[in-house]
């Protein structure tokens, strides 16, 4: 029967290439996506509006920035929610014997490179962070980077290990100081005067003109962006791969 | 104050965090801060609704981030707009969601033990989630806090059991093909018109001619069957019933008011503002077949309710039958079927709160929900019966609940534009509520036992012991909330012509047919 899932998937598809007959040609510069006045606001007013070279970060972090915090937020949603629905499950299983729990000791050479790679992977993803403005990459890149030197810990000695360096309170403290973060200088430009997230608001706090405004604050969210990103992704692998349990090695 | 609209989110978002720090330090902290975010959001709510009703072009507009509006079509930056149809949702939501963070104090210590900051992080955020996508006007804004709602949906229903757990992963599927299919549609609509904006796509769709375009076809096509999985519409509700019935009790009343209603709030808002009346009414195929898909969709939900033997199991069909009320009040294209449809959103989130809260009250005291443990339940808990029977009446539509007057417009709608088989529908499910409510009461106020034995002796007689049918009432942060919420669907019942003059005002502008289409 298994078949008959085709049949949706073929509707949909077919849909889809259907409709594509009335795409506007690939790479048109008439089409409406690109000649929109909402386009060419972007590509034309970036420099001038925020003074960030990179147009897709002022997108991400300024022009659409409410999506962004919420993206963020959607991002800690899900280790919330991992937390809650596997905390306390591994106790009520707890008679089964579990085969990663066999303890072995931690590999030599495998150790030793970990040991060695790690400090380059978090300087590495400081500077996708940090370099989010000119260059691609950004909060989410960088704390992804971040969260995986955690993950690499964990995986080379065993999840106590990883876990004495970033417990689950820490990462759910480092993940709401994201979201503070972010809704934070969000609510400060409120207060300030302007709109909800306005940084050029930031200006009458911040030593520098309305647009270099805008440009540090875009720095300050993507660094929120990157304290949720990288301790959720340690906290998501943490809880998975013990079910609940946080120990052991997998 | 300008800001109140930011405020509606800045509430609950702040609370969210601060039930996550906080409630490490000590748990008890958890339930304060819900209650005062939430009385803080729906504060901020009156206000915006307010300001709306005092403008002359009868919404109010925030652009987060402070860019212009100027443009044509506009879509720099993301526009919070609440109309009068936005700003009631988002109030509907905001105070089912203040009348909820009281009820869930003792519930939530019971149902989930040492996860009160857990709860209440997704507690809050579901609302931020929710609120913002009746006042958000940006397409894909509107995806990101679909996602919001729909991913804390998951965690609030999972955390009760692992029986809640197998349920929701059945959800999270569906949903998360709803939530794909959305954003396929809103990709090809972005590729047609160059924004975002819900305004600005139905300036360029009007300016364009877009009416024809198999993109736009297809868009819609896309985005509406999304929203139809979303709000468990018929064929696709199955993930509803079991999600909602083993979710912990205050989840339940959280979700089972808003999550649907909001949802059928896009459908309209896709139709009226995103789309236009024009394009999906007259333009699509999808008009001509919805009318018919909602007579299959009342029926066949409205007899699972009346096979169902547990209460909150029962409430679950009836969400879905009610969904098909609403999808049916839109789509037969008719100005007095749209107010029914908008109206019923708001009473039917008032009378499910009702019900749920009640059904939350009956699973703490008597443990089960089950038809067969409600013997003898009137003489124990009078008023948390008084307060769910208002909450049935209103479903099955006795004046003067709130459900009476949506309903009336819905029917009122069906008549004028010759819609039949609607009418026959909407009755056929009307006598199916009352036999399924009749047949509660008679559970609960006869001495019917389990096999239909008659046990009383003569009248008030139960055939129970003294200790049985002793007065013992629900703790007061569980009943003042279900007489609250009862009370509500007496009020806007009373009040109904303030709510419908609002709707009314926002609808005028649309020209929508009040008589038969030709």
């Amino acid at each position: 029967m298994k078949w008959i899932s085709l049949v949706p998937v073929l509707a949909v598809g077919g849909l889809l290439l259907f409709a594509a007959k009335d795409f506007p040609e690939w790479g048109d510069p008439q089409s409406p996506a690109s000649s929109s006045p909402v386009s060419s606001h972007f590509i034309n007013n970036t420099g001038v509006d925020t003074e960030v070279p990179n147009m897709v970060t002022a997108v991400l972090a300024d022009y659409r920035g409410f999506d962004t915090m919420f993206e963020t937020v959607v991002v800690f949603i899900a280790g919330v929610a991992v937390i809650a629905i596997l905390k306390g499950s591994g106790r009520r299983r707890g008679g089964l014997r579990k085969d990663h729990e066999v303890e072995a000791e931690p590999d030599l050479i495998v150790t030793n490179t970990v040991r060695l790679v790690v400090p380059v992977i978090q300087i590495f993803a400081f500077y996708v962070l940090a370099h989010g403005h000119v260059s691609p990459g950004g909060g989410f890149q960088g704390g992804v980077v971040m969260g995986a030197s955690f993950i690499l810990l964990a995986l080379a000695w065993d999840l106590d290990h990883a876990l004495v360096r970033m417990s689950l309170p820490k990462c759910i403290i480092i993940a709401a100081a994201g979201i503070i973060l972010y809704g934070g200088i969000g609510f400060l430009s409120m207060l300030l005067g302007g709109e909800f997230l306005d940084y050029a608001e930031l200006e009458k706090v911040l030593p520098v003109s309305r647009e270099m405004a805008r440009y540090h604050a875009m720095l300050g969210v993507e660094i929120g962006v990157g304290f949720t990103v990288t301790s959720i992704m340690f906290a998501l692998y943490a809880n998975l791969s013990s079910e609940g349990r946080l120990k052991g090695g997998l | 104050m300008d800001n109140a609209i930011a405020w509606i989110f800045i509430f609950p978002l702040f609370g969210a965090v601060a039930c996550a720090l906080l409630g490490m330090v000590n748990r008890k902290f958890c339930n304060p801060i819900a209650v005062l975010s939430m009385a803080g959001a729906t504060w901020a709510g009156v206000e915006t609704l307010l300001q709306a009703v005092a403008s002359p072009q009868a919404e109010v507009s925030y652009i987060l981030g402070g860019w212009t509006l100027d443009l044509f079509p506009r879509g720099v930056g993301i526009e919070f707009r609440a109309d009068l149809l936005g700003g009631l949702i988002a109030l509907v939501v905001l105070g089912v969601g203040f009348i909820v963070s009281i009820y869930s104090k003792l519930p939530v210590e019971r149902e989930t033990p040492n996860k009160e900051s857990l709860f209440y992080t997704l507690f809050l955020l579901q609302i931020t989630g929710l609120a913002g996508i009746a006042l958000t006007g940006d397409a894909f804004n509107l995806y990101v806090l679909i996602e919001v709602a729909a991913l804390t949906g998951y965690g609030l229903i999972a955390i009760g059991s692992n029986r809640a757990a197998a349920a929701t992963f059945n959800y999270l599927i569906l949903g998360t093909i709803g939530a794909s299919l959305y954003l396929l549609g809103v990709g090809y609509v972005y590729i047609k018109t160059g924004t975002l904006n819900m305004v600005g796509i139905q300036e360029v769709i009007m300016a364009n001619h877009l009416m024809d375009s198999a993109t736009m076809q297809v868009a819609f096509v896309l985005i509406g069957l999304g929203i139809l999985i979303k709000m468990a519409f018929f064929p696709f509700h199955a993930w509803l019933p079991n999600a909602y019935c083993n979710a912990p009790s205050t989840t339940s009343s959280l979700l089972a008011p808003l999550v649907t209603k909001v949802m059928i709030y896009v459908m309209i808002r896709m139709v009226l503002t995103v789309f236009g009346v024009e394009f999906s009414f007259e333009s699509t195929l999808w008009a001509k077949f919805m009318p018919w898909l909602v007579v299959v969709a009342i029926i066949c939900a409205a007899v699972m309710a009346l096979a169902q033997r547990e209460i909150k199991k029962m409430l679950a069909y009836l969400i879905v039958a009610e969904v098909g009320y609403m999808v049916g009040g839109v789509w037969i294209y008719n100005y007095y079927g749209l107010i029914g449809s908008i109206f019923h959103i708001i009473s039917d989130a008032c009378m499910t709160l009702c019900l749920f809260l009640g059904a939350g009250i009956i699973l703490r005291k008597c443990k089960t929900t089950h038809f067969d443990g409600l013997r003898g339940l009137f003489a124990k808990m009078p008023l948390t019966m008084i307060g769910f029977f208002i909450g049935g009446f209103s479903i099955i539509g006795l004046p003067p609940t709130c459900g009476f007057f949506s309903k009336w417009y819905l029917i009122t709608g069906g008549m004028v534009s010759h819609r039949w088989e609607y009418l026959v529908v909407l009755m056929f499910s009307t006598m199916v509520m009352v036999v399924l409510f009749f047949r509660l009461i008679e559970r609960i106020h006869l001495a019917v036992s389990e096999s239909g034995k008659n046990l009383g002796k003569g009248h008030g007689e139960l055939g129970l012991t003294k200790e049985q049918t002793k007065f013992d009432e629900a703790p007061l942060s569980m009943l003042i909330p279900l007489l609250l919420a009862a009370s509500i669907v007496l009020i806007i019942g009373i009040y109904n012509q303030d709510v419908v003059d609002q709707i009314e005002r926002f609808l005028e502008p649309l020209n929508l047919p009040k008589g038969t289409k030709d």
